[in-house]
């Protein structure tokens, strides 16, 4: 898949994606556009840390939704988790950045 | 000290005694003294022992005091006296101002004069029985005692009580001791009164004189209030019965997920998502047609069969092409070249030449409710089929785009579910074509389109479309991020603009024309604020955000873009609904209006009053300024008639008057000038555009002046006009001056 993109792409135009993208989410719209502009946020701000961004992400949403959200930023990682039903937001961003958002509480 | 040792004597004494009473009594047993326990291995020590005095003496002095304490002062190196303290000795460490008082004192006095506590203590009252025995002995025995104790304490309520007790006492004397013992051991320490000391006297006497037991009883005095003078009561109240009840929610759902991210994971993701967009991005088309090409997937044979009819179509296109020009083989002649030699024996007068008729079969019993000329190609037409017969309205309307080069069938024709009302080319791209219909909805149509295919964009139905009839329809300029807008004006009294995003029309209200009509009462006390019916609208050609808009109610307002409340200017032009203001094209000031008051009329920007005025003799349904010429207009009426000005040659009347259809029948709607050929298309109410040509003298050009240099004809075609309007300005313009009704032929 990787090669069919390179090459329909072409290598002379290799575009850089940056923008976030939503992989899965049930969450709601205006939640998912919250938790989306948040983790742009923290990631340009913190883009050498994850730490620190998933840090950010995690107290603004548990500010802004409730309490006991979990964020994970990383570049490469796999998880299996258990969420709260519609609190779960699983995105990439910035081309090599996977960001995921739940709730458990 | 010397009553409490007695009373514990009397305890002694009477310890068995007071038994059997109290078991009587069992009500009032917390008051009875307590029998002292005796241990067995107590001593036994004589009664004189016990009665013997030992006295102690408190003294102010302190045996600790020092008399002369000194001190080392290590500053005058020697020993100094101490100073001697208040207290002596003591510090007091607290202070504690008490609540008792000296009962001698003022104060006590007033308190007993207010009722206070004659006596103290026995707050409890028991039953005082004084006991008198005639016999001596038992005088005796009491004597040691401190006496009879004060019977003043004895309350009237407990008095059955006492008699009671009595009675009993009197069987039993030693019982009655008993009761005397145990109020003795109460009132110890109780302060005797002056009237106490009375009452023994009383009881002896009473004792002297009857041998029988005396009750007296005082009445009851207020008890005095302090820190040692209380009693506690209390009572215990049922304990409720606890029962607990607990519920336990249903927890939130959850679900479980799991993924792994990996960079190529993410990479091809983003590669799909791209992928998708581009997709997206190319589908420009509406989604109505994308479904249908996606529903047909076609096979070779069709395909095929498609190319095939494509070319029969274009040969046969051909065929009728050449089958026309030989029918018309004349006509197409003349349109070039034929010019009216009689326009040279007749100054100033002119004639229109019938050249083609175009009908639409289908839309025979429709009328030409608006037609335009192609900005981009010169023989080619739009109109639009609608119907002005309100009260008859038709069900459908239709879109054709007619070449003069095949007057017997539409090159385009499209059929809508609504009459078309009015339309308008796109300058930039000419196969963009947008029209408004009857039921308020606008849409815009792609010639380049395949004739099955419909509308490309259509207002929503639902959500903002107009609603009332679209009277007018224009393009505007480009918007700042690019997309094509138009503005559309309608009977609902909106002026819209419609940006045409990728899919969809957007609509933004750029002014809602209110009315001078005060708001209407209207029903359950609400006030409905009247909007004027815009009627046609006008697009400044420089100033991209000034435009003009007719009403129905005969107002001409320009308006601005910026402002959405307010008009720039209003004037009261007609005094029936303005069905076309038209600027000049070479005088950006001066614009012509017509009404269905029968007139035309040419304004100033800035006037109030217009510079001429026509009276046309029938409702005037169009004026259009000619291209070629600052002073040449076109009108047409709606008894069939076509009048064309040049205000150079006459400003009063004419200089042509032609009837194009017969005005029995029909009534002409519209005019359009063709940009570059001298013709002129007019539609009627009953469907046929009809293209006329412009005699030679309808169509003079301005010959430039000999001294002046050479210029061009556009500096010249102003400079004509600034000279006509000079001869109107100057003397200042004048109602009536151009009113004069003009004579059917």
């Amino acid at each position: 898949m990787a090669e069919e993109g390179a090459t329909t792409v072409g290598a002379a135009e290799k575009v850089i994606h940056t923008y976030p993208l939503i992989r899965h989410s049930d969450m709601t719209e205006e939640m998912r556009i919250e938790a989306m502009e948040l983790s742009v946020t923290a990631c340009e701000k913190y883009s050498q840390n994850n730490e620190l961004a998933a840090r950010m992400v995690k107290e603004s949403m548990d500010k802004k939704f409730g309490p006991a959200f979990h964020v994970v930023v990383g570049e490469s990682y796999g998880f299996e988790i258990t969420y709260e039903c519609t609190t779960i937001c699983y995105m990439y961003f910035g081309g090599n950045q996977a960001i995921c958002i739940w709730k458990c509480s | 000290m010397s009553s409490a040792s007695s009373s514990d004597c009397e305890d002694k004494d009477t310890a068995t005694k007071s038994r059997g009473n109290l078991q009587d009594e069992e009500g009032l047993d917390w008051l009875k003294p307590r029998t002292l326990l005796v241990p067995d291995d107590q001593e036994d020590v004589p009664d004189a022992d016990l009665e013997e005095e030992i006295g102690r003496i408190l003294t102010t002095i302190n045996p600790q005091w020092v008399a002369d304490e000194v001190a080392y002062h290590y500053g005058q190196a020697k020993f100094v006296v101490k100073p001697k303290p208040t207290f002596g000795k003591a510090y007091p460490l607290y202070v504690y101002q008490g609540t008792a008082i000296r009962k001698d004192s003022d104060e006590a006095k007033a308190q007993i004069a207010a009722g206070y506590g004659k006596v103290g203590f026995d707050d409890a009252g028991p039953k005082r029985a004084k006991v008198k025995k005639s016999t001596t002995e038992m005088e005796e025995e009491e004597e040691p005692e401190a006496e009879p104790p004060p019977q003043e304490e004895v309350k009237e309520e407990e008095a059955p009580d006492e008699e009671k007790a009595k009675e009993e006492g009197g069987e039993d004397q030693e019982g009655g001791q008993a009761d005397a013992a145990a109020d003795e051991e109460t009132e110890a320490v109780a302060d005797e009164g002056a009237a106490e000391e009375q009452v023994p006297e009383d009881a002896g006497e009473a004792g002297e004189t009857h041998v029988e037991e005396v009750l007296e009883i005082k009445p009851r005095v207020k008890k005095l209030a302090n820190q040692f003078n209380f009693c506690e009561r209390a009572a215990l109240t049922y304990n409720f019965p606890r029962r607990s009840v607990d519920t336990q929610t249903v927890p939130p759902p959850r679900a479980n997920y799991g993924a792994t991210c990996l960079q190529s994971i993410i990479f091809d993701f983003y590669q799909e998502d791209y992928a998708r967009k581009q997709r997206e991005k190319e589908e420009e088309k509406p989604k109505r047609l994308r479904k249908k090409t996606a529903k047909h997937v076609k096979s070779a044979q069709q395909i095929h069969d498609e190319q095939l009819a494509q070319r029969i179509r274009e040969a046969w296109t051909i065929l009728e092409r050449l089958v026309n020009q030989n029918i018309y083989d004349e006509i197409a002649q003349d349109y070039r070249y034929w010019d009216d030699p009689s326009d040279e024996f007749r100054e100033g007068m002119g004639s229109l030449l019938p050249l083609w008729k175009f009908q639409f079969e289908p839309m025979r019993s429709h009328a030409v409710c608006d037609v335009q000329w192609n900005p981009h190609y010169q023989d080619l037409f739009a109109v639009a089929y609608g119907s002005l017969d309100f009260t008859q309205q038709q069900k459908e309307g239709c879109l054709c785009l007619y070449s003069i080069k095949n007057p017997a069938f539409p090159e385009y024709s499209v059929i809508t579910d609504s009459p078309i009302i009015c339309l308008d080319v796109y300058k930039e791209t000419p196969y963009l074509i947008c029209i408004g219909r009857y039921d308020g909805n606008v849409c815009v149509y792609n010639a380049q389109l395949t004739l099955e295919s419909s509308y490309q964009y259509k207002s929503d139905s639902v959500r903002d479309k107009h609603s009332n009839i679209v009277w007018e329809i224009k393009w505007g300029a480009r918007m700042i991020d690019g997309e094509a807008s138009f503005f559309s004006i309608s009977g609902d009294g909106r002026v819209v603009q419609w940006a045409v995003m990728p899919g969809e029309l957007q609509a933004t209200t750029i002014i809602t024309l209110h009315s001078s009509v005060p708001p209407i009462p209207g029903p359950d006390g609400t006030l409905l604020t009247v909007n004027s019916c815009g009627s046609c609208i006008c697009f400044h050609p420089e100033k991209a955000d000034i435009f003009m808009v007719g009403t129905e109610d005969g107002m001409i307002h320009t308006c601005s873009l910026k402002y959405n409340r307010n008009y720039v200017r209003s004037v009261q032009g007609h005094h029936m609904p303005v069905y076309r203001i038209h600027y000049n094209n070479y005088n950006n000031t001066i614009y012509a209006s017509c009404s269905g008051d029968w007139r035309v009329k040419i304004w100033e920007d800035g006037r109030d009053e217009p510079l001429f005025m026509f009276e046309l003799g029938s409702p005037v349904g169009d004026v259009k300024w000619a291209p070629y010429s600052s002073t040449v207009f076109a009108a047409c009426t709606a008894d069939g008639k076509v009048y064309v000005y040049d205000l150079n040659v006459n400003k009063y009347r004419p200089i042509c008057v032609q009837a194009v259809v017969s005005k029995k029948t029909k009534k002409l709607t519209r005019v359009d000038f063709n940009p570059r050929l001298p013709v002129i298309v007019c539609g009627d109410t009953k469907g046929t555009c009809h293209v006329v040509k412009l005699s030679p003298n309808l169509r003079v050009m301005c010959k430039p002046p000999k001294k002046a240099q050479v210029s061009d004809q556009r500096t010249l075609q102003i400079m004509k006009l600034d000279k006509l309007l000079s001869l109107v300005r100057d003397p200042p313009f004048q109602t009536g001056v151009v009113d004069e009704k003009f004579d059917d032929d």
